[in-house]
């Protein structure tokens, strides 16, 4: 047959030693609750039962570059669910990091967001509403930026109204320095997937 | 015995609100003789029962009629002891609870009650227990010597009983003794068989006899007095038994019939018994060149819950191979196991081995075996994967191991035949058939009773010998015979270790209400039992025949020899016998219909209809009494006329009430078919068939065929009896009044 999946399990004991919560994989026994539950699932390539049975058959390829392992928008519907007691989010956070350090980019905006997003929790301590967007907005080029930022205007307009999005810059927390050390901490305790 | 009745009715509960107390006094006994009638309003508090027990004491009354609330309630209060009969009326939940007060109807259908009561009573004589001439035996025949048999010896030894334990092998054991580890409560990690613990216990304890290489050659007699017949290393040895209890166990299913998984073609396919086998006596290898396995792969369900193998799910084989994937990975941490599997079902706390074999790392693969096949020394293994949606391969694999199901070692590999009745339409050309699969016929031979209807326990579905799921487990076709094990559904040994108690203790209970003369389930200690009136006996084989437990056994000259012990006195008999000679001290063909011409039957310029309703004590009854519980209204023209099984119901009920002007007859029964819900196995069924041929007497009487019908009514199904009844009673309306009133 021409398709034919041939199990290979390197890619789990890849996925068990490398990725971050990725032995937890091992105990799903597939009911398929997550996905039922996930409410990015119409969005998803496979939905994360599917992506943990992938990852048994070792199909490395499908999983790296899967949309769905970005997707997830940390709602922990499916940790609470999950009658295993699998942190299903932390494997989906934990492979998408992993892709992203192999070079796998399967959705670049939500790529560059998390990127931004951090620098700017580690640089600041904080987020600040219209310079985390900007950056994203104009990290595909000049023109998409103004697209995205005319898309954009009416509910920034709104939570200016609301004074919930301040005109100048904002400043960083006091003590942001102890913060990076912790955060620099933390990455060094995980398998080395999380990306900075 | 002389009888001096008194009738009591109680006034409580809304009984003396509904009903003319005085009137029913008068009316309801005016047909017998009744020696006290008395009311009382609470007549189940102490005032009441001590009223009743003043009568006894002081004028010598010894048969009561209650006329309160049901048999099914306050049973203990009104039991006045061994001589003193006692008859119930229910005038509550089937009168006052479901008819509307003061009604003209709801008057008269207390009388009836009352009258159907008073005959009854009239006709009841005190039973005397059966006692035999031979001495009972107390001693229980186990039949197995594995896990099962060899707890039930022992469980009955230690209750006090003498136990007799066959084995066929020279050693006990079983299965259990050919395994390397066992999985069992509380599932957390594998732990040592203890087959050597078990039968050194059996060998230390005094109270149990064991006999092994030897097979059970004859158990005849019944419950109490079976002799049983030993052939023991070829020497022919008798014991005498009380009670029997099978725990033969189970085989493999035939891997032979499973070449599309490999079997038999590659030599590396082996089966979950071989891999047990094989890893007890030291090393888990390819049996084609002796290397050590790696890379093993496991197929679940291999013929099992598949139509064309065996259909349903033997439960342990998942636990199983999760147990020898851990073999396999002791000989060698490196190894991978693959489970493949239909769905895993590790019941209950099982479920934490399932997570300790997943933890362990093994691989589990959702979906179906399509192909096994071989690639350059190795096996490989193509299957559905449900969970990718696609085909996938497994290659490289050491060893296949396949988890067949048990099959109950009674079970026969084909199916045997026997010369064919005479009518017999699918006979072959040598007047051969095929054995009904759930007769006794149907199975290897393991007690080789010397009943009537065959050597063995009547099977029900695969092979298993027919017992009640849910509500009685031990119970089989034979009274006094119970199963244990896995010859009764597959299992594992937890279950097993529970099933062997049970049904130790179900025997032992049996040699104790025998040698009581009392009956056993679901008759538990009636101390009736049936009476053949054999000078006018036909010998038409009906009684033997229709006996659900084979009670009744038979001569060369097809004369009836019943065996009391063995029956649990559902009247099944009685109903089949077209000449009536079998009856029940409490209980006759005779009695009923006495019963049913205690009923008034009004004119029929008066509108009243009487419509009739044999109804099954055991779940029917009941859920009448519940429908009145829940105060549901239905028709004051039907009269309820209880019966032990329906199957004990005889047609000439069905001629007499029609004839005297009773308008319908409803009977109300238990389910029937493979789910049968009936208390005697095959008495709804029996009452059905019977009723088909009424037609011949509604016929000759000229009547309308709808004016009998049979409805299956479940205990949970109360709420659907007035519909039923009010649908008859359309009925009846429409076919109008039988024309035989007044004659």
């Amino acid at each position: 047959m021409e398709n034919m999946v041939n199990y290979d399990p390197s890619f789990a004991e890849e996925v068990f030693r490398d990725v971050d919560a990725g032995d937890e994989i091992k105990m799903c026994m597939n009911c398929g609750v997550c996905a039922g539950s996930c409410p990015l699932r119409e969005h998803m390539d496979y939905p994360p039962r599917q992506i943990f049975g992938l990852i048994r058959a070792g199909k490395r390829e499908e999983v790296l570059s899967s949309k769905a392992i970005m997707l997830c928008t940390s709602c922990y519907t499916c940790v609470v669910k999950c009658p295993r007691n699998i942190p299903v989010m932390d494997v989906m956070h934990g492979l998408a990091h992993y892709a992203l350090k192999q070079g796998y980019v399967p959705r670049k905006d939500t790529a560059s967001f998390g990127k931004e997003f951090w620098k700017q929790v580690y640089r600041l301590g904080r987020i600040d509403e219209k310079d985390l967007p900007r950056r994203v907005f104009f990290s595909g080029g000049l023109v998409e930026g103004i697209k995205a930022m005319l898309n954009f205007m009416d509910i920034g307009l709104r939570l200016m109204l609301h004074h919930r999005m301040k005109l100048l810059p904002e400043r960083k927390i006091k003590g942001v320095k102890s913060l990076q050390k912790m955060l620099d901490k933390a990455e060094g305790l995980g398998k080395g997937g999380a990306a900075a | 015995m002389d009888k001096k009745t008194a009738v009591y009715i109680c006034t409580g509960c809304g009984i003396g609100d509904a009903l003319d107390i005085e009137q029913l006094k008068e009316e309801g006994t005016e047909d017998f003789t009744i020696d006290i009638t008395r009311d009382h309003p609470f007549l189940c508090g102490q005032e009441g029962v001590d009223l009743i027990k003043q009568d006894i004491e002081g004028e010598g009354i010894n048969t009561v009629i209650i006329a309160a609330c049901s048999h099914r309630v306050n049973y203990d209060l009104f039991n006045f002891g061994q001589g003193v009969i006692v008859q119930r009326v229910n005038l509550r939940e089937q009168v006052a609870w479901s008819q509307p007060a003061g009604e003209e109807d709801t008057q008269m259908l207390a009388e009836d009650n009352l009258r159907i009561g008073c005959s009854q009573a009239k006709d009841t004589e005190l039973p005397e227990p059966f006692k035999a001439e031979e001495e009972y035996s107390k001693d229980i025949l186990v039949v197995g010597g594995g896990l099962a048999g060899m707890t039930a010896a022992l469980e009955t030894a230690r209750a006090g009983y003498q136990a007799i334990l066959v084995e066929r092998e020279d050693r006990l054991g079983g299965f259990l003794g050919k395994m390397k580890k066992l999985i069992t409560l509380p599932y957390k990690e594998v732990s040592e068989p203890g087959a050597e613990e078990l039968i050194k216990a059996i060998e230390d304890e005094p109270k149990v006899k064991v006999y092994t290489s030897s097979t059970v050659e004859k158990i005849s007699g019944g419950p109490g007095l079976y002799t049983v017949e030993i052939k023991s290393n070829g020497n022919g040895v008798s014991e005498r038994v009380g009670a029997v209890v099978q725990a033969t166990g189970w085989v493999p299913y035939d891997a032979n019939k499973l070449g599309h998984l490999g079997y038999g073609k590659f030599k590396d396919v082996v089966t979950n018994v071989e891999m047990e086998e094989m890893a007890a006596s030291g090393k888990i290898t390819r049996p084609s060149d002796g290397s050590d396995a790696k890379n093993v792969l496991f197929i679940q369900c291999a013929g099992s819950r598949d139509p064309e193998h065996l259909p349903y799910c033997s439960s342990a084989c998942c636990l199983v191979s999760m147990k020898q994937a851990g073999y396999v990975k002791e000989q060698n941490p490196e190894a991978v196991n693959y489970i493949l599997y239909k769905d895993v079902r590790t019941v209950g706390q099982a479920e934490d081995f399932y997570r300790k074999a997943q933890n362990d790392g093994n691989i589990f693969i959702r979906g179906e075996a399509a192909n096994v096949g071989e690639e350059g020394g190795k096996l490989f293994v193509e299957a559905d994967d449900e969970l990718l949606g696609e085909r996938v391969k497994i290659e490289d694999l050491d060893l296949v191991v396949l988890a067949v199901g048990m099959v109950p070692a009674s079970k026969p590999d084909t199916t045997p035949r026997i010369k064919a009745p005479a009518d017999a339409e699918d006979a072959d050309e040598d007047g051969m058939i095929e054995v009904v699969p759930d007769s006794g016929f149907f199975a290897n031979s393991a007690l080789n009773l010397d009943y009537r209807q065959g050597p063995e326990l009547p099977t029900l579905k695969y092979g298993f010998p027919d017992s009640h799921f849910i509500c009685f487990p031990y119970e089989t076709r034979r009274t006094g015979v119970y199963s244990a094990g896995c010859i009764r559904r597959p299992m594992e040994t937890a279950k097993a270790i529970d099933d062997a108690v049970g049904a130790a203790m179900k025997a032992i209970q049996c040699t104790e209400a025998t040698a009581e003369g009392k009956a056993v389930h679901p008759r538990a200690g009636d101390t009736t039992y049936p009476e053949f009136n054999m000078q006018r006996c036909t010998q038409c084989k009906r009684c033997t025949e229709e006996c659900p437990f084979g009670a009744i056994n038979e001569d060369e000259e097809a004369n009836p020899l019943p065996n009391p012990t063995r029956c649990r006195r559902c009247g099944v008999c009685m109903g089949a016998c077209p000449e009536r000679i079998i009856s029940f001290k409490n209980y006759s063909v005779g009695m009923i219909g006495n019963m049913i011409k205690s009923v008034h039957v009004p004119e029929e310029d008066e509108e009243k209809p009487r419509v009739l309703c044999l109804i099954c004590e055991n779940d029917a009854l009941p859920a009448v009494d519940m429908a009145g519980i829940k105060r549901m209204k239905w028709s004051p023209y039907v009269r309820f006329i209880p019966m032990r099984c329906l199957g004990s119901m005889n047609l000439v009920w069905i001629a007499d009430s029609l004839s005297r002007g009773i308008d319908g007859i409803l009977l109300l029964g238990c389910r029937h078919g493979d789910d049968y819900q009936c208390h005697f196995i095959k008495g709804s069924e029996l009452a059905e068939t019977r009723l088909s041929k009424v037609s011949e007497t509604l016929d000759r009487l000229a009547l309308e065929s709808e004016r009998v019908k049979f409805v299956e009514v479940g205990i949970t199904d109360y709420h659907k009896i007035p519909a039923i009844i009010d649908e008859f009673m359309e009925t009846i309306d429409e076919v109008g009044p039988n024309p035989y009133k007044g004659w």
